[in-house]
């Protein structure tokens, strides 16, 4: 299969041809509103398709690492089979933290909030600035 | 409403119905409007007779396109309590109750001809003093006695009980998504060992943001869109406004501006300083919005199960992420002030 132009490269093409060449010629606003919030999403898909898988594997070592769960592998590298491997990595991050708090365990509560951190953080490098389109 | 080329007829024959003092009425232009999560605006000019209205009808949308769901009925009940109470709103006049006239069960309320706030802030306006303002704008509403406000809104039992009910939507909305949420796990927790002192129960705005406020020729505030008021810690609001200032400036409670806005709400309602104070506002900075987080998630996981196809409901994700990145950070930061006055609290309590 072709692989260049990038999945990333085309999602921000087309998130530029919206804003460049279709959104001045809209007038209504909602369509307006619609457009603004395509724009966000595109670029932030953009980023997405060229980094998740990596980023997911990356972040469910560290979260192995630092919870002392085996947290196994993805039955393939498809999204979907690596998205419900994240969601089962996701809880047993959650069920550490639990016990943590219910232990008052304050240092292993702290080193367990440096991986969620890490997960913020990157989200935000997907989100990017992030505009309220639409309101107010 | 959802049919926008229909409802000048529509509209003029409703009115016909429900002003009957109004002859040859004419509804001269319908715009439909944006703004709100949910619910379908439109901008309505009236003629009759014996002079004009400018309206805003609020209506349901169909519900393969509704956001999120909030009750009409409950909403024209809240609004008429509101202006009986001389809350700065405007005045609601009908209500299609069954949508039988409207095309969906529809509120039809002045339109506002106070600026926006913030494209009155966009323009240069000044906002010195507008804390003073915030804090008499949030006083005015949470004064309201409990017993006057509408049925359907429901009571929690106690302060303490709703603080806990609250808390508990963190855990119960990270339990209902359609992928696991630690961080919300992690905020649940944060939440529950750093609890404020409690204070009295009151009406709440829910979705208080700059976005909801006109500014009024002299000054004040004017509070729109109430469809997510509910009964509950009068400083939600105050924590959810700080919350959403920090997206959309200008934050009106930057630290200065918190403690004059604090400061002016403790003296119209009486309450002391440990109570209500800055580092309080942010812990309900962050408790305050998981109302508004539990509905944007809900919206995102229907369109991950194909049951909304509402690209808002995608965008909106970018605002819940935009959330955790400010959640953690404020956590760490106001974890020892929080665990300071509750020792001073604590303190107080042992004197008494």
């Amino acid at each position: 299969m072709l692989t260049r132009p990038t999945t990333d490269q085309v999602l921000v093409g087309i998130a530029d041809e919206l804003r460049d060449a279709i959104a001045p010629e809209v007038h209504n606003e909602p369509l307006q509103v619609l457009l603004g919030q395509i724009d966000q999403i595109l670029r932030g898909l953009a980023v997405r398709s060229a980094h998740e898988i990596a980023w997911m594997h990356e972040e469910a070592d560290t979260i192995a690492a630092v919870t002392g769960t085996d947290v196994g592998w993805p039955a393939s590298l498809h999204l979907d089979d690596v998205c419900r491997w994240y969601d089962s990595v996701s809880r047993a991050l959650s069920a550490t933290l639990d016990a943590a708090f219910a232990a008052g365990d304050a240092v292993r509560i702290a080193e367990l909030k440096l991986l969620l951190d890490a997960r913020s953080a990157t989200e935000m490098k997907i989100v990017g600035a992030l505009e309220l389109v639409g309101r107010g | 409403m959802l049919d926008p080329e229909l409802m000048p007829k529509l509209l003029g024959e409703f009115l016909a119905k429900r002003q009957p003092a109004w002859r040859n009425i004419k509804v001269s232009s319908y715009e439909v409007m944006t703004g709100g999560y949910s619910r379908l605006l439109a901008k309505a000019v009236v003629a009759h007779d014996d002079g004009s209205a400018v309206l805003v009808l609020r209506g349901d949308p169909p519900s393969d396109k509704s956001l999120i769901f909030t009750d009409r009925e409950t909403e024209w009940d809240l609004v008429r309590v509101l202006n009986e109470q001389g809350i700065r709103t405007p005045k609601a006049h009908h209500f299609d109750a069954t949508g039988e006239h409207l095309g969906t069960k529809a509120l039809v309320i002045d339109f506002s001809h106070s600026q926006s706030f913030l494209p009155y802030v966009a323009a240069g306006g000044s906002i010195d003093g507008l804390q003073v303002r915030l804090a008499e704008a949030l006083a005015s509403y949470h004064a309201i006695p409990i017993d006057a406000l509408p049925p359907q809104l429901e009571r929690p039992e106690s302060s303490e009980a709703y603080l806990t009910s609250r808390i508990d939507e963190w855990r119960r909305t990270a339990d209902a998504h359609v992928e696991d949420l630690p961080i919300l796990r992690y905020m649940a927790g944060w939440l529950d060992a750093h609890r404020p002192a409690p204070v009295p129960l009151t009406l709440m705005h829910g979705d208080f943001q700059s976005a909801n406020l006109m500014i009024t020729d002299d000054g004040h505030f004017e509070i729109l869109d109430w469809e997510l008021a509910s009964i509950g810690d009068p400083r939600e609001d105050m924590g959810y406004f700080k919350a959403v200032a920090q997206i959309a400036p200008p934050d009106l409670l930057d630290d200065a501006g918190c403690e004059a806005m604090c400061a002016r709400y403790r003296e119209l309602t009486g309450l002391d300083e440990i109570q209500v104070n800055p580092a309080v506002v942010a812990y309900f900075l962050i408790l305050g919005v998981i109302g508004t987080v539990r509905r944007l998630l809900e919206g995102g996981a229907e369109y991950a199960n194909g049951t909304n196809r509402l690209m808002a409901s995608v965008f909106n994700m970018n605002s819940v992420q935009f959330g955790h990145s400010m959640w953690l950070p404020t956590a760490d930061a106001l974890g020892p002030v929080l665990d300071q006055l509750a020792a001073a609290a604590a303190s107080a309590q042992e004197n008494v």
